[in-house]
């Protein structure tokens, strides 16, 4: 196995699912992915090590001090540095020809390099590798990282004060752009140390030249007739939500018995040979060759299947129990030696110009409402950019504007449901338990 | 006149010669001594992390594991997994047997036929092995895919059913495995064969034997302590893989090596995988123990 997890030139062309196992939305991007053999995050000797002999870490429950890290005396006493490391997931922000504009204007505006990297390809390996450091109370090289609200690491972050707290008062384009689905979230209140990146929905996503009739309910993924042609997700937080919701339980609010149900429920669908197979983000490849005609789905992926056009019969179901909504979130990790130029950067992405390059490249749910207006009407830099990245996307950017996945509609709203969140380890073993025997069949 | 009285001096020649046998009687172990820290190091030491980890009680979000004598991981973890690991039995035993009867004619022809080519043919038989693990697995992935060009060829013939599917069942994960291992069996059992004294089968048709009597009472005899060593060093390994698991198999084959890979790698669960992990090399011990009873531990040696 490879340590780090950029492409390993030892294994061109594989499929990086083998790898990577439970996998996480972003990574389907374009199926650039499938090219890019990729080793998983790999947790190595050393992090496995150091994580025998630790005795424990104080949980602060995310409180900030009146002076320390974080506070307005110490923000005040930060320099504005000529650098800024940004981690984040592969292929999740704007690339023209290997450029990313967005970043490119960030430094010819502040002078401030952007060393952008993609080192993040699942939360819990990403976390144990940072873990350590931030333990040690060593920097972990990054002054920005991009966390799921839906993997317990961020929690871990926040309990355990590992997170830089906000600069409350550099976060203007944030105040004033943000949209209602990622201010103030359940999982962040007061966004006192995240501002989301991108969010979607796990929903459905289904082959309409097959499926005439698909309903409007979990309960197509359980159908006899499609037998031997439904994918499931392999993850076994995704696995678990829609088995939840499809006994009739909100995730959120769920409690262990539920869960057994749940699993019950799982296991009765893979008993009656309904699925064909447990997918990481490959589900998509499936779901396009006619493998299978309905599946568990990330609303990026379906929205950017549609772009071409042999795929326009796959569409994308939010059913009436819910679509699980996730949020990726950027934070600034304890230790970070350019806490100020982070927040300039993640700040910058708040401007709907700079959010709308990013999203006609992207097609997650924007963060940022306005930015529907600038792919619409584009203005200034934000119609160079727009224009420059049109030859590569090649739908108009009013397609990305207009799609109710990226600028969600109320009633895609309303039906957005939030995953589970663990409150210990005994819970988060718990769920592990029910679920990954049924993934990982005998 | 110097020279002598410092020779003759008592304490220097008393002090000599017990130094003398003292590093006679250490020789042996200071020789040893880098095998010995490699297997400490490389081996003990992990194993002894491990088995400890399996009794600790881990929390993923702080990474502390805490002693807490807890036995009852393993049932748990047998309870859950158990059909994991049949199915890696089964696999594993299924690709060993077919490794063994692939390569028993191989390795005969190359000993008794082989020539002055016997170098070229044993290479022949390693070229594929030059490219990567992974490469040649999804290579098959590849060649065995529903519309691949075997498969599909098949099927377009109308020969095979369009449902007809190799990839994701436990066929393609037993070719697999049996495909890659294949010269860990054939190699030693080459050796085997290539030791056998060609007088002692001349004797035998001296004294009117057929072909198949000096087959079955003289080479196969001598070669049994090869078959063994190839058993040992096909099926053991073949049991922890998951590579070929990963690559050819499905949802309903999963194997133990993959859940273990996930334990440690994705769920971060330290204590289960290592429970796992100690189950597994319990059961290949009490294997190797069970055949060096049987065949003795030469026989081991002579071919690992």
């Amino acid at each position: 196995m490879n340590e780090h997890s950029g492409p390993d030139p030892e294994q061109p062309g594989m499929d990086p699912s083998i790898w990577r196992g439970l996998s996480m939305p972003r990574m389907s991007r374009r199926q650039i992915l499938k090219s890019a053999g990729t080793g998983a995050g790999a947790v190595g000797i050393g992090a496995f090590l150091a994580a025998c002999g630790v005795s424990g870490t104080k949980v602060t429950g995310g409180k900030v001090s009146k002076t320390g890290v974080g506070s307005a005396s110490w923000w005040k006493k930060q320099p504005v540095t000529k650098t800024v490391n940004f981690a984040n997931w592969p292929y999740y922000i704007d690339v023209v020809s290997g450029k990313h504009l967005t970043l490119d204007h960030f430094t010819s505006q502040t002078g401030i390099a952007v060393n952008y990297t993609e080192p993040i390809n699942n939360n819990l390996p990403f976390y144990a590798k940072i873990r350590p450091s931030l333990e040690a109370k060593q920097p972990t090289g990054y002054d920005i990282i991009v966390m799921t609200n839906n993997s317990p690491p961020l929690g871990y972050l926040i309990n355990f004060g590992w997170l830089v707290p906000l600069d409350q008062s550099m976060m203007v384009n944030f105040d004033k752009y943000a949209g209602p689905l990622i201010k103030n979230p359940s999982w962040d209140p007061g966004n006192k140390f995240t501002m989301a990146w991108q969010s979607g929905w796990t929903a459905i996503g289904y082959n309409s030249s097959v499926i005439k009739n698909p309903g409007d309910s979990v309960g197509i993924l359980f159908d006899k007739k499609y037998a031997g042609r439904v994918g499931m997700m392999s993850d076994p937080q995704e696995l678990g939500s829609l088995g939840l919701l499809a006994i009739g339980v909100e995730p959120a609010t769920s409690t262990e018995s539920d869960w057994a149900k749940a699993a019950k429920k799982l296991q009765q669908q893979k008993n009656d040979g309904i699925v064909r197979s447990y997918y990481d983000q490959s589900y998509i490849d499936h779901l396009k060759n006619g493998d299978i005609v309905v599946s568990q789905a990330w609303s990026g992926d379906i929205f950017q299947a549609d772009l071409n056009s042999k795929y326009r019969d796959l569409k994308l179901l939010i059913p009436v129990e819910g679509g699980m909504f996730w949020t990726d979130n950027m934070c600034i990790p304890q230790g970070a030696a350019n806490p100020k130029a982070a927040m300039m950067l993640m700040d910058y992405f708040y401007q709907p110009g700079i959010q709308a390059v990013v999203e006609y490249y992207n097609d997650y749910v924007c963060p940022v409402p306005a930015a529907k207006q600038e792919l619409l009407n584009p203005t200034g830099w934000t119609a160079t950019a727009l224009k420059q990245m049109k030859p590569e996307i090649g739908l108009p950017p009013s397609v990305t504007a207009n799609a109710p996945t990226v600028f969600p509609t109320p009633e895609y709203i309303k039906n957005s449901r939030n995953y589970y969140q663990y409150k210990s380890q005994e819970e988060l073993n718990a769920w592990n338990n029910l679920f990954l025997p049924i993934i990982q069949g005998a | 006149m110097e020279q002598p009285v410092l020779a003759d001096h008592p304490g220097r020649v008393g002090s000599r010669r017990p130094r003398a046998r003292f590093g006679k009687a250490l020789a042996p172990y200071l020789l040893s001594l880098p095998a010995g820290l490699w297997l400490l190091i490389l081996f003990l030491i992990p194993l002894v992390v491990m088995l400890s980890l399996s009794l600790q009680t881990c929390n993923n979000a702080t990474g502390a594991c805490v002693m807490t004598w807890h036995w009852g991981e393993f049932w748990q973890q047998l309870s859950l997994y158990h059909g994991q690991f049949l199915n890696s039995f089964y696999y594993a035993g299924a690709a060993t047997i077919i490794d063994l009867l692939i390569s028993f004619p191989i390795a005969y022809w190359i000993a008794f036929y082989g020539g002055n080519k016997k170098n070229f043919f044993l290479l022949m038989l390693l070229v594929p092995f030059f490219v990567s693990f992974i490469i040649r697995t999804v290579v098959w992935q590849f060649i065995l895919s529903d519309q691949g060009i075997i498969l599909g060829g098949l099927k377009n013939a109308h020969l095979l059913p369009q449902s007809f599917h190799v990839l994701a069942t436990g066929y393609a994960v037993v070719a697999g495995l049996a495909y890659n291992y294949l010269p860990f069996t054939a190699l030693p059992l080459y050796v085997a064969i290539e030791r056998i004294d060609r007088r002692i089968l001349d004797a035998a048709y001296d004294l009117y034997a057929t072909k198949r009597d000096a087959f079955l009472r003289i080479i196969l005899p001598l070669t049994v302590p090869g078959l063994f060593a190839a058993f040992l060093l096909t099926f053991i390994p073949q049991l922890g893989d998951y590579v070929n698991q990963q690559v050819l198999g499905g949802t309903s084959n999963t194997m133990i090596g993959t859940v273990i890979q996930n334990a440690f790698l994705v769920n971060l669960d330290y204590a289960g995988g290592s429970a796992l992990s100690a189950i597994l090399l319990a059961i290949a011990l009490i294997g190797i123990f069970a055949y060096s009873r049987l065949l003795g531990s030469r026989a081991i040696e002579d071919f690992l």
